[in-house]
């Protein structure tokens, strides 16, 4: 039932709001905003005749009515049709109904089609009764399950105990069971919704016979969504949904329904006069017999009972404007519980009817214009959160209830799309280009990149002991290597993505502080840029800027991923579920090959240790890059970028693959790929403990293995795989190696070889240069003296020459060996001539 | 089609509704036309597509307005500034048993009967606010024999005469050349400042005693119109393109009282075209549109190819005057030159291939007096829309430079950067001063920034912001490197004489805009032997410095290309190549 309380809680989020906005009118009255909709017609050729059956049963907002309708038999009562809104008067015909009879004989048609309305409401009630959840039960062993409640009884329940009023019904629910009445929905939304309404009310009733309220349906979630700016007019009193994003809600303009009149002269209040075609009719004479007074009835204004209306302006978002257009906007009509729903600024998901209305030539005229207003009737609105990736997502364990609130749900098209994308063989190559694409090269340093957008699996072990599913990555660079260009990418791509400058945050600035409240004196906890990262990436530039203090307080974010606070009378411990990217300049601002990698980075070691990846990004020359950087440039000028930049995945794919691999994919170690973990690790580990290793090597620690699961796990999901396989792991071990660019480092001193990353000499190459620096120490220790004659190159190569006659040796190889052996402080070396020291 | 029993030029709608009626009576379903075309823009396509029946129809200009007739043929001339979204009407109706339309008009002929609504169906129209293009120049604005003949005689005699008059025209524009420089430029400041900036889209001042006009009701000096758009896919207008619409030009003095009144503009008042009453702002039905490029505004335009040698006189005369603008400074004259030439040719992410940015540098207070007024004067001669924005801390703070979006009005309110392509700016920035820029300011040096940088302009609608791709040439003025404004490149100037330029003949003037306007056009590829060179070229100069960024090198394939183009070359050469290079050196000396 998990994904049972998915439509609720999305729904219980915008509606929950307006429990404490609602309107000041007693709730034994009902939705008007329902029987407006049904009320206003539009000369576009919708029923009309016809319409005016659901008059009588949700139109006039008598007290007698909830019964009527309840009971669903209000034959023959002949209710006058509440015209549409005060200004929605259209000279139409929306005839006073003949009072909706469900024992007519014979079938009744709505009008113009061939939809029986006695189907419908027979359809409607199976939906209702029967439908349940494809998890429960399937197919034929409905019948079986009768006994048990159905997905929509139970919400009924719900709502007559919590005396809700409207009940939201999925539409896709409505399509799996019966996929006929769902386009019969979307195509009549007036007649049907009517119908819905009633046999709503029936089943209500039938539950719990007093129910004094009048419970609406609300559907949501079309199959299809139409973009704003598609509406056309055959969509014109259809159902549509859209996504947009509020720009506008005018204040709340009361409505008046029913009015009462008193008579000044004798006291007597008439009968609530309901609004007719958005008019009220004063009685001109007092109604009594005894007065009948003329011109003497006046409103009570506080015993009218209003409802509530707000009229929001929709625009279409960013990402749907094609290039050079500017954005639609749409009128979105919400009465009572919607009101106040979203707020200018929301992106909202709006499910309604689209409504258009013809505009009067003068507010007395009767004449119409040629022309239309359109407005979308309300049904639904939800919030959605579109363009970053998902903010809300269930990497964490201790996953609380009702927190899907801003659940972004893929419609199928899309899931399918991406489950397209995820099966070819080389996405996580194509992802690795779609990021950040116009950073050229390093291409490494986005796989490490993409694999913390995906991040790995959170654990928390029944102990209490959790362990992060966050990659930490740092990046340690010669400036000018787009360092910070990269963190603004990841900062504008990840969900509540933080951006700071390492030197101008303080220690509380990334945690969290406690303010003193100027106003009220209360003290009050203020969160830091880590705290409003949570689930998120915090972006840290400048990170060798930052003070110590600072630092240190990163320690327990990086590892516990919380913030505790203890100041000031307030003891707290924040979630600061955050994966950090920082990156910072080597200590002496230029990468310094004589030194080791930890002493260029400068940073305490026991920080080091919490990034998972920690990149090196050195400024090469290289030829081989140069020219295909040439080969680039050259070709952006002359189309060829058509061929080459075709399979760059734009940024919301990118966003909406990410968000679903994270939400929906939580791979799990196979058990290959968990023996080639261990022989790995232990592969490094022994590294460490190389003879004669300085103690400057970064050893592989009990962290690492467990970067190494994040990592493997991240792969799995870049490829939509349940299953962390074999080459995951190999993988994640060659980023590791990789980023600390550890194929390079002489293990023995910790330092890098730059000849080796300029020039890109193979391993082999380096064995052999070992060799020949070992062969050239014990040459010199053998025939040199400390302090004795000093030698030629040249002779150095004759004797090394003469002692292994097998191997070629080059001049230049030799000066190299023994530019090494006098950084060691062996020898000295003076042009060509070398001496012992 | 029956040839047109209607005058199409003086009653148009009689012709729509006759080629109408004959596609009913001819078995059309009215009820399934759902908004599509029956024959009508066809008939009118064909009518107009003879170069001297689009002359006739008149052109709308605010000194033209009053003489048309309303519901009469008209030509427009302007950029889309705003889209106003989509309208829906009435398409068709049965009025009795006949069918009537609504297309191409405000208001039907006819009352539509309400009462029976399925007889009824309802269409859409987009609606388009367009503007005269901002910054165009006079040269480039319709001369009154182009305006079309407005005196309803359609006399072919009288066409003949109007052709020679138009050649004689030609000259027009530069007789004010030189004298009308300096108030031109006056006129062009003013313009900058956001008040006046806004203005031809708003408040269109109200003239008394515009009774002449034939419009009933429409006042003169209407310089914008709503265009109302049947039948074009969306993805043809673009919001700030240049466009020449043909259709019908109807006024209503009914619609005048249409107050905002109904429910739903109640809330707020938001529908645009109440600010735009159709007294003030004409309403055009179009029939035809057609995407405007530079090449339309010259005056009258040789039909001869861009051969090499022909090509190569006309940009040694051009270089010849660039540099005596500059003040004879050959190698800043070739880099003007290479800049008016250039245009974004793609973008690729973020990036504008092609744009080629100049930064003068070197100008003191003085100079910079004397050669940015000539340089802005000739500029002016020689591409149709000219801005120039005088940098300093004041307007930064106060001037609006953004589109920015009403959603009081639900109008877009027009910024200074809200330009048409191939439009030319120059960012005057010796006039700077010490000061302090408050957040305007610094959100105003952002957005010419990011203008610069990638040729993009974010449209502010309150809730976010939207990048506009757009193509302008930029050129600043500084006295040393701009630091607000990073241009492709920074040409330090070593004027060696202060020459006022002579007068320029006329003739000459025509062939270079029309140089510039149709070299800029031309297709351009690259043969892989010189890409090999020009790779290899781009490999050694990276290896000799190392701190040559991509742009850098992007930028000088840019001028190779630009050189070759500058030559009329379709194709890059490797003796062009070459100059690049050379000049690119030159540059590099004079930084040192």
């Amino acid at each position: 039932m998990a994904s049972d309380s998915t439509p609720m809680d999305t729904n219980n989020g915008p509606s929950s709001p307006d429990n404490s906005l609602s309107s000041p009118i007693p709730n034994t009255y009902s939705s008007p905003g329902r029987r407006r909709r049904r009320q206003s017609t539009t000369p576009s050729g919708t029923p009309q005749p016809n319409r005016s059956r659901f008059a009588a049963s949700d139109a006039t907002p008598t007290p007698s009515r909830h019964r009527a309708r309840g009971g669903g038999i209000p034959s023959g009562r002949r209710v006058p049709a509440t015209p549409t809104s005060t200004s929605e008067d259209i000279p139409m015909s929306s005839e006073g109904g003949d009072g909706y009879d469900m024992d007519d004989a014979g079938p009744t048609y709505v009008w113009g089609t061939n939809i029986s309305v006695e189907d419908v409401n027979d359809a409607i009630q199976r939906f209702l009764k029967h439908f349940r959840e494809r998890t429960s039960s399937q197919g034929d062993t409905d019948d079986l399950d009768l006994d048990v409640d159905g997905k929509y009884e139970k919400l009924i329940k719900q709502v007559i105990e919590l005396e809700g009023e409207s009940i939201d019904v999925d539409a896709r629910d409505v399509f799996d069971h019966d996929p006929d009445l769902y386009n019969k929905m979307v195509r009549y939304p007036l007649e049907v919704l009517a119908i819905f309404d009633m046999v709503l009310m029936n089943m209500v009733t039938r539950m719990k016979p007093m129910f004094e309220k009048h419970v609406q349906t609300r559907i949501f979630n079309l199959k299809s969504s139409t973009s704003m700016r598609n509406l056309n007019p055959s969509d014109i009193e259809r159902m549509v949904s859209m996504k947009g994003m509020i720009i506008r809600s005018s204040s709340i303009i009361p409505e008046i329904r029913e009015a009462i009149f008193r008579c000044l002269v004798c006291g007597f209040c008439s009968d609530p006069v309901p609004v007719e075609r958005g008019r009220i009719a004063e009685p001109t004479v007092c109604l009594r017999e005894e007065c009948q007074s003329r011109n003497s009835m006046t409103l009570v204004h506080n015993r009218c009972k209003f409802t509530d209306k707000q009229i929001v302006r929709l625009q279409e978002t960013p990402d749907e404007i094609p290039e050079g257009g500017t954005p639609h906007t749409v009128s979105l009509l919400l009465h009572d519980k919607l009101v106040d729903t979203g707020k200018p600024g929301d992106r909202v998901e709006v499910t309604g009817i689209y409504r258009a209305m013809s505009v009067r030539v003068g507010p007395t005229q009767r004449t119409v214009k040629s022309l239309f207003k359109t407005y979308i009737d309300c049904l639904h609105i939800k919030k959605t959160s579109k363009s970053r990736m998902l903010v809300e997502d269930d990497m964490e364990v201790d996953n609380g209830q009702g927190r899907n609130a801003e659940e972004v749900i893929f419609d199928e098209e899309k899931v399918a799309q991406l489950k397209e994308l995820s099966k070819q063989p080389d996405i996580y190559e194509r992802l690795t280009k779609s990021l950040a694409p116009n950073i050229w090269e390093l291409d490494d340093v986005k796989k490490g990149l993409l694999c913390q957008l995906f991040g790995g699996n959170a654990l928390k072990l029944a102990s209490g002991a959790s362990f992060r599913g966050d990659i930490n990555i740092l990046l340690v660079g010669d400036p000018g290597t787009s360092k910070s260009q990269l963190l603004q990418y990841i900062h504008k791509l990840s969900p509540r993505g933080i951006y700071t400058s390492g030197r101008g945050s303080s220690a509380v600035g990334l945690t969290a502080y406690v303010a003193k409240d100027p106003e009220t004196g209360e003290t009050v906890l203020e969160s830091g840029a880590l705290v409003l990262s949570d689930r998120g990436i915090c972006c840290i530039d400048e990170f060798d800027k930052m003070s110590d203090n600072a630092r240190s307080m990163l320690h327990e974010v990086m590892e516990q991923q919380t913030v505790s606070i203890a100041k000031a009378g307030i003891i707290a411990s924040l979630n600061a579920r955050t994966s950090v990217l920082a990156c910072a300049n080597p200590s002496g601002s230029r990468y310094n090959p004589r030194l080791s990698v930890i002493d260029n980075i400068h940073l305490p070691p026991t920080l080091l240790s919490r990034f998972d990846l920690i990149y090196l990004m050195l400024d090469k020359a290289d030829e081989q890059t140069d020219r295909r950087l040439a080969k680039h440039i050259v070709s952006l000028h002359f189309k060829d970028y058509e061929n080459m930049e075709h399979d760059v995945l734009d940024l919301s794919t990118l966003t909406d693959y990410v968000s679903y691999a994270r939400k929906h994919i939580h791979p799990q170690l196979s058990d290959e790929a968990a023996d080639e973990l261990i022989t790995g690790y232990v592969k490094i580990r022994g590294r460490g403990k190389f003879t004669g290793s300085s103690k400057k090597v970064i050893t592989a620690t009990p962290r690492q293995i467990e970067s190494l699961l994040r990592l493997s796990e991240a792969l799995a999901r870049i490829r939509f795989s349940e299953w962390v396989e074999k080459h995951d792991v190999v993988e994640a071990f060659r980023l590791l190696e990789v980023a600390m660019q550890q194929s390079a480092m002489d293990i023995r001193t910790g330092t890098i070889d730059m000849d080796l990353i300029t020039t890109g000499v193979s391993s082999s190459e380096r064995m052999r240069r070992e060799s020949l620096i070992q062969d050239t120490r014990n040459l010199i220790m053998e025939k040199m003296q400390i302090g004795g004659r000093s030698m030629r190159l040249l002779e150095i190569l004759e004797e090394l020459k003469n002692q292994s006659p097998g191997s070629e040796i080059h001049l230049n190889d030799l000066r190299s060996a023994v530019a090494t052996l006098a950084s060691e402080g062996f020898l000295s070396m003076q042009g060509d001539s070398v001496k012992r020291t | 089609m029956v040839g047109p029993q209607y005058d199409l030029l003086a009653n148009p709608l009689g012709a729509v509704r006759s080629t109408f009626d004959t596609a009913i009576s001819s078995g059309s379903d009215p009820t399934s036309l759902n908004g599509h075309d029956w024959g009508a823009v066809d008939l009118f396509r064909h009518f107009l597509s003879d170069q001297s029946q689009l002359s006739q129809v008149p052109l709308l200009t605010p000194s033209t307005i009053r003489y048309v007739k309303p519901n009469t043929l008209v030509r427009y001339r302007g950029m889309i500034q705003d889209m106003l979204g989509n309208e829906f009407y009435v398409g068709v109706y049965k009025d009795g048993s006949v069918w009537r339309t609504n297309k191409f008009t405000d208001i039907s002929q006819y009352p539509i009967p309400m009462d029976s609504s399925a007889e009824t169906r309802i269409w859409e129209r987009r609606l388009l606010y367009c503007v005269p293009v901002p910054g165009l120049n006079p040269w480039a604005a319709p001369s009154a024999e182009e305006v079309g003949n407005l005196s309803m005689d359609w006399a072919s005699e009288q066409r003949e005469k109007r052709r020679r008059g138009d050649d004689e025209s030609s000259d027009m524009p530069v007789d004010g050349d030189e004298g009308e420089g300096s108030p031109n430029t006056k006129r062009m400041r003013e313009g900058e400042c956001p008040t006046l900036a806004s203005q031809p889209q708003g408040a269109v001042p109200e003239i008394a005693g515009s009774s002449t006009s034939l419009m009933p009701g429409l006042n003169g000096n209407s310089s914008s119109c709503i265009v109302k758009i049947y039948d074009a896919p969306e993805s043809e207008l673009k919001l700030n393109d240049i466009f020449e619409f043909v259709g019908i030009l109807t006024s209503d003095p009914e619609l005048q009282e249409d107050n905002a009144d109904s429910d739903l503009s109640n809330g707020f008042g938001e529908d645009p075209l109440h600010h735009f009453p159709p007294n003030k702002v004409p309403r055009l039905h179009c029939l035809m549109h057609r995407k405007l490029s530079v090449l339309d505004f010259l005056k009258n335009k040789p039909v001869i190819e861009p051969k090499p040698d022909l090509v190569k006189g006309i940009r040694e005369a051009l270089l010849r005057h660039l540099s005596a603008v500059l003040g004879n400074d050959d190698v800043a004259a070739h880099f003007m030159l290479l800049h008016l030439l250039s245009k974004v040719q793609a973008r690729v992410d973020a990036l504008a291939v092609g744009k080629f940015s100049v930064n003068f540098t070197c100008f003191s207070k003085e100079t910079a007096s004397v050669f940015g007024k000539q340089l802005n004067i000739a500029v002016k001669n020689l591409v149709p829309f000219t801005h120039c924005i005088p940098l300093t801390v004041e307007y930064l703070n106060t001037a609006s430079l953004a589109p920015k979006k009403n959603y009081d009005t639900n109008r877009l309110e027009t910024g200074v950067l809200q330009l048409a392509e191939d439009s030319h700016l120059i960012v005057d920035e010796t006039q700077l001063d010490v000061g302090t820029l408050n957040s305007v300011g610094v959100e105003n040096a952002r957005l010419l920034k990011n203008l610069m940088e990638l040729q993009k302009v974010e449209y502010d609608f309150k809730y976010y912001k939207m990048e506009m791709a757009t193509d302008v040439q930029l050129l600043v003025l500084s006295e040393g490197k701009s630091n607000i404004l990073p241009a492709d490149v920074i040409v330090p100037i070593r004027p060696s004489a202060t020459n006022s330029s002579e007068a320029v003949a006329a003739e000459n003037l025509e062939a270079w805009r029309w140089y510039l306007a149709s070299v800029r056009q031309l297709p351009h590829s690259f043969e892989s032997e010189t890409q090999k060179m020009v790779e290899s070229d781009l490999v050694a100069a990276i290896q000799a410095d190392r701190s040559l960024n991509t742009q850098d090198l992007s930028r000088l394939v840019t001028m190779g290309r630009l050189m070759c183009l500058s030559f009329g070359e379709t194709t890059m050469s490797l003796e062009h190549w070459q100059m690049a290079k050379e000049l690119e050196r030159l540059r590099r000396e004079r930084l040192k």
